[in-house]
Order: C-alpha cells, then structure tokens, then sequence
C-alpha cells in the first residue's frame, strides 16, 4: 500500500485542522461512534456506567487543572474545593433560584471561574511552591465555608440536587447521564484544545516557560495568570455541577483536599500540558482504585485471612503504581502513547 | 485573664510539636528542593515502630526511642536510595508527585504491619501536669517544647557551620554547580532524608504520647503546611518558628474567634493568616528570596 | 487505553460468572483502612463472622449467604462505586457504615428499593425521605434524649435546673443530634449553656473547655469519636475541670479506657449496645459462642463487635421471615411489620413504617475503677 511521504496542505483551514489526515480523522470518528454505543453494550451493568460517568467528569476537571498547572506553571492544590464550589452553585441555583439545567451549569461555571480568579490574586506575588500552599489555603477556607455557610450549602449535612433536566428530559439514571456528560466532555476537550493552540494557549505556555521574557516580549503576565485561573476553574465547576446532579447529594466530604491531591496525580501521570494527557490520566486515576478493588476482590475469595489488610494492600500498590509511573515515565502517559505512535508510523523503520 | 494565659501557653506547648515536624519539611526541601508529602507517614512510623519496641518487646523507653531514631535513620536511606536517586534532575513537580504516592505507598505498608486498631503507649511521661502558678502544663509538652529548640540549635549551627551542611545548603541552591565542585549528590541527598525521617519520627513518639497512635497520624503532615510556609520553605528558624506561630494562632482564634463562629476556626485562620502574610513576604517570614535571572 | 478497558471488562465479567442460583447475596461497605477504620474492622469481623456461622448451620431457608464486602476507607466515591458494584452482581441487602456515605446514598438507595441497615446512627436516616434506610442502633438524637432525660431525672438540687454543655465535632456526624438534643432540652427544662467544637485529631482541647468552664456546666455531653475523647478527657482532668462528661456511642468503648487513663474514670454514656464482657446477657453469651465456633478464638471483642453482630443478625432474621420473596420491598416490610428480640444485645428492635428507629433505650453504662459497667437497665424518655 502506497503511504504518503508527507502531510501537504493548500488552504489555511487545512493547515489548522488538528486531525490532518483523513486517516487520523477516520479513527477519531470510530472513537465517537464507539463512545456512543458503549452504553448501549453495557446497558446492564449499572457499575461500569458508572465508571465511566466518573471517568468523563474527571476529564473535564482534569483538563482544567492541566490547563492552570500544566500550561501556565501555577501549581494548584485546590482543584477539588473549586469543584466544590460548581457544584453547590448549581445545586443552589436550581432548588432555590429555579433556573434551567443548563444555564445552573454554565453560571456555575462562572461562579467558579469568579472565585478562582480571587484566588488566584496572590499569583500576583507568589511562585512555584508559595502559590501551591496558597491554593491549599484556598481549599480549606473553602471548605470551611461549605459547612458553615449552612443556609446556602446545607452544611454537613449536605445538599439535595435534583437530576439534569433539558426541555422534558430528564438524565436521571447512569444510563442517561453518561449522554449528557459525553456530550459536555466532549465539547470541553475540544475548547480546551482550541484554546492552548492560539494565543491564550501560547501565552500561557510563555508564562510556564520563562515568565519574565515573556513580559518582556509583552504578555501581560498577571492577567494571562487569572485568565488561566479562571479558565481552570470554569472547567471545575463544570465538572463539580455535573457530579452534584449525578450524585443527587453532594456534602463537603465530597470535595476535600484528597480529591485536589488526585487530580494533580492524574494531571503529571497523564502529562503535563497536553489535553491529551488530561484525558489519559484521568482515566488512569479513575480506573486504577477499580481495578485494585476487583483484583483484591477476587484475591480475597482464594485468600480469605488477607481479607483485612487488603485495603492496606491496595493502598500500598496504589502508591507503588503513581511512584513506578514517575521514575519510569515522568513525562506522562501522553508522552509514551506518542513515542508508541511514532514507532508504529515509520515501523518497519526505525527512523 | 488566667484562661487566656493557659490556652495561650497550651497553644506553644502545641506549637513545639508542629515546629518539629515542620522541621522536617524544611530538611528535605533545603537539601533538595522537594515538598516531602511523605512527611505525615514518617511519623508515623517512629510513633509505631517505638510503641512496639515498648509494649510487645518490653524495652525500657530511651533505649527504645534511640533504636527508633536509628531504625528512622536507616529508612530514610532505604527511601532516598530506592525512590529518589532516579529521580535527580527531574523537575520538582514530579517528585513532589512521587512523595504524594510514596506517602500512599508507607500509608498501606504501616496499616499491614501494625493494623488499624488505635495503639496506646503506656505512661511514659508522668502524668502528673506542672502548675506554674495557675497555669497547668503537661510533662509531655515540656519535652517537646525542649526538643523542638535542641533541634533548632542544633541544625542552624550544622547548616551554617559543618562543611555537609553547607555542602546540603549549595546541592539545593543548585545542582550543578555543586556536583562541578564535588559534592556528591547521592550522599547529601541520602543524609537529607535520613535526619528528616528522625525528626519525624521524634514528633511521632511525641504525638503518639499525647494522642494515642493510629493510622490518621499522618494527617499531621498536611496541618503542618502553614507552619512550613509561613516560616519559609527553606528557613530553618523559620520552620520552628512558625510552628510556635501556628499553635499560637489555633489557640487565639480558640479564644476570641470560636465564640463567634461557633467554634471549628483553628483550622481555618492559620490558612488566612498565612496568605496574608505572604501577600507582603512572598518568601514566607524568613525564607531566601529568589533572584530570577533570565 | 481501549484495550485495557476490555481487560478489566473480561476479568469482572469473568468473575461474576461461576456463582451458584442457591446463594443470598449480600452486600458489606465496610471501613477497614479508612479514618474510623479502628473500629470499623470489628464492626466487619462481627458480620463475618455471625454470616459464616449462619452458613454453617444451614444458611436461610437452605440457601447459604454469600458476603460481597468492599473496605471503601471512608472516601464516599468508592463506596458509591462498590455500592453499584454489588448492584451489578445482585446482592439483595447491603450492610453499610459511615454517616457521609450512607446519607449520600440515601437516593439511590431508595430509587434501587436496597434495604440499607448501616452503622450510622444519625435521625435523618430514619424519616419517609430514606424509606430503605435501616439504623442498627438508636440514633444520637435519642442517646442525647436519653442523656438529658437521666441527668433531669437525677438531679438534685431544686432550686436551679441542670445546665449542660455540648462538645462535638464539625462533621455530618457530629452535629447530627445538636438541634434535636437542645430542642429536647427545651422540653424538659434542661438549660444547654454553651457548645463547643473539637476536631477529631486536635492534641489540645484546653481552649474549648476554658471557654466552657466559663459558662459553669454541670455535664458535658460528648459526640465524637474515642481519640478526641480522650484528649477531651485528658485536658479536662488537667484543668481540674468540676463538670461531669457523658458521651455518646462512639465516644465509648474499652480503648478509651487504655487511652485516657485515669482522666476516664466517671465517664457515662448511654450505650444502646452491650458489652463483651457482659456474660450475664443471653445475647452476649451467643456472641461468644459464635466467635468460637467461627474462628476457634476466644479474644475478647470491643463494643464495635456488637454492633456489626447485631447488625448482622437483623438482617438474618429479617430474610429468615421474608421466606422466599426475597425482594427490596418485601424484605422492607418484614423489617418494618416484626418485633426482632435481640436478646439483650440491644433493646429489642421495632422499624415503623414512617418512622424507621429500632428502638428508643439504651443502658447508662459509666467507667468505674477502670471497667466498665452498667449502671442502668434500659432507660425510656
């Protein structure tokens, strides 16, 4: 079979596809397809729907947190408080305020995005390390306010969100949402990717890169870093509304600093600045406490008498995987899928 | 006045242990430029590993807390040799990331060997608290409060006097540059982790003394971060004095602050204190400024 | 990415297959590892161990109970994800733990019709909103009631009425009987004077307790877990504190003993569960009896023991008189239409229809010379 020696393009739209080739293209649509009908296969089993609902919420937020730590270099340790914050937002705004599903998401979204910019003020003075502990302080005061500020949150005791609704549909069920949630992961990827590729994206890698070239070369640096602070955390809202309206109740255990410490691993083990990344490492993330669960499930029914420290088992290879992951791969899944890549292009050649 | 004068000194007292413990930290970061999020699990470790020397193996308190520095000395090795030396000259990120999975990692080997069942030390400290007047202060914290300023004594001195503490100081400012002049990197690092496992390991003994021993100890890890930070990542006085600051703080807001908000601010305002403060010294109370250059 | 997705497919499919029709499948979320793991692990050796003994002498109506247990260490996605999980495989009750997670599955509990016998015990589980929501024990709202009901009953003094103090924890679980205990406080003519808040691992509780010595308590009631209890009792001995504590189930068991020494020494609580070394009850006889039948050991259990036992057993005699229609709702309607005799384990239990409480008692117990006993039988408010 006759393979092109090269990629040539004759208009400017071409040139800026992301999918190039029509082989690249015919993948991507089969990827679509097979996302559409996999509930369909799996219609009975309501555990791995749920899965993969919790795998397509986790790339939304994953892809946010890349985009603030990966792209732009501002470390974040507060990535689980802001979903947090989405979530109550939209939670508030359809039991209390009665607005529609959609526009619950997208202005908690903003809510996000506005309280992740305030703080996001100390990037302002703050680098590297300082700034992480400065997002962590965030998380804590936030979820400090979630169980104080009962009369909006419902405290402790937590926050009754009724299902997503569009026109008469409602998404309740695993079956239903995983539609709804497709369709905004997808169209969160895509953003996402459209907004690194031009200037906001550039920018931000510029700040990442060498922060004070780039203002020399006139990149407004504090406000590209609060652009990225809310972009991020627009993304975690996002995510963090379509889980309260999964989940149905959503309390302040939900979104503690656990969660903000997960999504950073699913970020560096996915790969840092790469959307692509983002998806793969929360996928990792999700599937990884699962797939432990199972194995020590089925390890427990030869082994009974290791059934109690299996969870301290589990924990351990957790822990044993992330470390593993580092020191052989510490540029990230996305990096090694793209080393296979190259392999299997130029294959049977070896350059 | 008498009260306030009581949570004023339990809230030091307190303070002496996060001082420790933030100490750990700093040791780590100084030499090598690492977050350890291992830090809690370390503890955690010299707070079992000593319980067990003196309830299951029946050996007299000082033998077995010397024993367990040792033991925390030769973990700290073990670490740095096998999880850290193939990460030198990665960015610090993902090293930081390797800390959060190595404390996975100790999380679930510590819940193998000891179980989940909260431990108790038996007396070792007499019970009896000293009365200073009117105010009432347990031994515990008297010992606590006396290693947390050895060790500040100590480590200022060996990082500002003896040849590998300055040798740790130079590997952090910049690797290359000290490997061009002959410092081993291996060692320093090796050294770093081990006398941070130590320190952890003496606020565990402490800790597990006033508190009992479970598994949650190693949530004492994260509570120490403002103190860290609010001293500067790399400042040694810096880390013990903002633990002192930090136990100050929890009990101030215990005082005045509680009663307004119905209690639950001492978790809270270290973390508001701490940004503001950072807002005017983004290097933390006493941390070295870094000077950027292109 | 794909293809391991298709790994872990194979191998969960491949493990559900291969189970016999003749088997009860039930569910268990347990707490092994997780925050509250010290007493969740023989809340699960309990369940274990009362199922296998079932199984042993013949299961229910001739059908063996297969236990699906998942240790979730408190984090509420994987609870939610192995609640699912034992959906899928068909498990027809689940025994579950903690506050958070158990209310955030409340819905789903409910739209799935699985009955829900968990090992919280917080009054919001008990209304028409949680209708397959089973507690095992009486809520804190009522151990409060019961608490302030014993201390108006025996106190003396004519002239004043009692004033008490409130310490808890700022979670879920720890403010869940707050309102209730001072609206109750209200009723009786109780006074609550101050409330404070301790976290679950604070080293130091002096501030709390300075500021409540303040407003001069006679008792403390107490809801929080047993290191923060110890610490409290602790601090309080120290500061020579006059003030008596009581605390609520959890604050209770043999470990605080071990933990707080001394400072334990008068500490009550009304204890809706019996106690290991309580031979004299039938209930408690069995417990032992099963233990060693099960595993050979005779080791003396904690007070969490009890609870995964009577949890256990519950649901044992709820499917032993559900027969054959094993069903969410039938099993519901026998655990809500049947009086269980828990043969002193706990005060024999009753669900109504709108008002899922087991039962309304609980023993004062108190920490006399190091041991703990039973100063009360069961108390009614």
């Amino acid at each position: 079979m006759a393979i092109k020696c090269g990629v040539f393009k004759t208009t400017y739209e071409g040139d800026e596809a992301i999918w190039q080739t029509k082989v690249s293209r015919f993948w991507i649509a089969l990827l679509i397809v097979s996302l559409i009908a996999f509930p369909f296969i799996f219609e009975s089993s309501r555990y791995l729907l749920y899965v993969a609902n919790s795998v397509l919420i986790a790339v939304i937020a994953a892809i946010g947190l890349n985009i603030l730590t990966g792209f732009t270099g501002q470390i974040s340790l507060g990535h689980g408080a802001f979903m947090g914050v989405g979530a109550y937002a939209s939670g508030y705004f359809m039991t209390q305020l009665g607005m529609p599903f959609i526009a619950c998401v997208v202005a908690a979204g903003c809510v996000t995005a506005m309280v992740g910019m305030i703080f996001g003020i100390p990037s302002l003075r703050l680098k590297g390390l300082y700034l992480a502990i400065a997002t962590l302080a965030a998380q804590v005061i936030l979820e400090f306010v979630f169980v104080r500020w009962r009369d909006v949150t419902g405290g402790s005791q937590g926050m009754m969100v009724p299902p997503a609704k569009i026109g008469g549909l409602s998404f309740n069920g695993d079956f239903k949402f995983y539609f709804l949630a497709l369709a905004f992961t997808l169209l969160a990827v895509l953003i996402a990717k459209n907004i690194v590729r031009t200037k906001p994206g550039r920018a931000f890698m510029a700040i990442r890169d060498r922060y004070i070239s780039a203002e020399i070369i006139g990149v407004p640096l504090f406000q590209y870093k609060l652009i990225s602070f809310g972009i991020s955390s627009f993304y975690a809202g996002v995510a963090g509304s379509l889980w309260a309206h999964y989940i149905g109740i959503i309390t302040p255990e939900h979104f503690n600093v656990m969660v903000s410490i997960q999504y950073l691993s699913m970020i560096i083990i996915g790969g840092l600045g790469s959307i692509y990344g983002s998806i793969m490492g929360a996928i990792f993330m999700t599937l990884l406490p699962e797939g432990l669960r199972l194995l020590s499930g089925l390890f427990s029914k030869q082994y009974p008498f290791l059934v109690n420290i299996f969870g301290a088992i589990r924990e351990s290879i957790f822990g044993l995987v992330i470390i593993l992951f580092l020191i052989f791969e510490p540029d990230g899944l996305a990096a090694r899928w793209k080393t296979i890549k190259n392999y299997w292009k130029l294959w049977p050649f070896s350059y | 006045m008498e009260s306030i004068m009581q949570s004023l000194i339990s809230g030091i007292v307190v303070g002496s242990i996060y001082a420790l413990i933030a100490l750990g930290f700093v040791l780590i970061y100084k030499s090598t430029a690492v977050i350890n999020f291992a830090q809690g699990e370390l503890l955690m470790f010299g707070a079992y590993l000593c319980l067990t020397l003196v309830v299951a193996f029946k050996v007299p308190f000082w033998i077995a807390f010397f024993t367990t520095l040792i033991a925390a000395a030769l973990l700290g090795f073990l670490l740095e040799r096998l999880f850290l030396r193939p990460m030198i000259g990665e960015p610090a990120i993902s090293i930081i990331m390797l800390t959060i999975g190595l404390a996975s990692f100790l999380q679930g080997m510590i819940h193998m060997t000891w179980g989940s069942e909260t431990m108790v030390y038996p007396a070792i400290f007499p019970i009896e608290p000293l009365k200073f007047g009117g105010i009432v202060v347990s031994q515990v914290y008297l010992y606590s409060v006396f290693f947390a300023v050895l060790c500040l004594v100590l480590f200022n001195l060996f990082f500002r006097f003896s040849s590998s503490g300055i040798a740790m100081r130079a590997v952090a400012n910049d690797q290359q540059a000290a490997q061009s002049m002959g410092i081993s990197i291996k060692k320093i690092f090796a050294i770093a982790w081990a006398i941070a496992a130590v320190v952890a390991a003496v606020g565990g003994i402490l800790i597990g003394n006033i508190n009992g021993v479970n598994t949650s100890l190693s949530g004492f890890g994260l509570k120490v971060f403002p103190a860290v930070i609010l001293g500067g990542l790399d400042s040694i006085p810096g880390a013990i004095l903002g633990g002192f600051i930090i136990g100050l703080l929890e009990a101030l807001s215990g005082i005045y602050l509680d009663p307004i908000f119905e209690g639950g601010s001492k978790e809270v305002v270290p973390f508001v204190v701490l940004v503001v403060v950072l807002m005017i010294k983004p290097y933390g109370l006493f941390g070295t400024e870094e000077i950027e250059k292109i | 990415m794909k293809r391991f997705l298709l790994v872990v497919l194979s191998v969960f499919l491949l493990s559900g297959v291969g189970f016999a029709q003749q088997t009860i499948k039930i569910g268990g979320i347990f707490d092994i590892t997780g925050g509250t793991g010290d007493v969740g692990t023989p809340y699960a050796e309990a369940a274990r161990d009362y199922l296998n003994y079932v199984n042993k002498q013949g299961g229910v109506n001739g059908k063996k109970i297969e236990l699906i247990d998942t240790d979730y260490s408190y984090k509420i996605p994987q609870a939610v994800s192995a609640y699912k999980d034992q959906v899928s495989k068909g498990v027809i009750a689940i025994l579950g733990w903690g506050t958070g997670d158990t209310e955030a599955m409340a819905p789903m509990v409910a739209t799935d019709k699985m009955p829900y016998i968990s090992a919280s015990y917080s009054e919001h589980l008990v209304f028409d909103k949680t209708p397959y929501n089973f507690i095992g024990g009486t809520t804190y709202s009522d151990q409060a009631r019961l608490a302030l009901q014993w201390i108006k009953d025996t106190w003396k003094d004519k002239s004043r009425a009692p004033r008490v103090a409130l310490i808890y924890n700022d979670s879920g679980f720890g403010r869940s009987p707050i309102q209730d205990a001072e609206d109750f406080a209200k009723k009786i003519g109780v006074e609550i004077v101050d409330k404070e808040i301790v976290g679950l691992r604070d080293l130091d509780a002096t501030t709390q307790l300075l500021n409540m010595q303040k407003k001069n308590p006679d008792f403390a009631i107490n809801q929080h877990t047993i290191m923060a209890t110890a610490t409290i009792l602790k601090d309080a001995k120290k500061l020579g504190l006059k003030n008596k504590f009581i605390g609520l189930n959890w604050t209770f068991s043999e470990k605080l003993i071990e933990m707080a020494g001394d400072a334990s020494e008068g500490f009550m609580a009304p204890m809706p569960f019996a106690f290991w070394t309580e031979t004299k009850v039938p209930g408690v006889q069995f417990m032992h009896k099963v233990r060693k039948e099960v595993t050979g050991k005779s080791d003396a259990q904690p007070v969490n023991y009890t609870q995964g036992f009577i949890g256990a057993y519950l649901l044992v005699e709820a499917l032993k008189k559900a027969g054959n229609n094993l069903t969410g709702e039938n099993i519901k309607k026998v655990l809500e239409s049947n009086k269980f005799d828990m043969m002193g384990l706990s005060a024999d239990i009753a669900y109504k229809p709108e008002l899922r409480k087991p039962n309304l008692s609980a023993k004062m117990y108190v920490i006399k010379g190091g041991k703990i006993e039973a100063l009360t039988s069961f108390l009614k408010y």
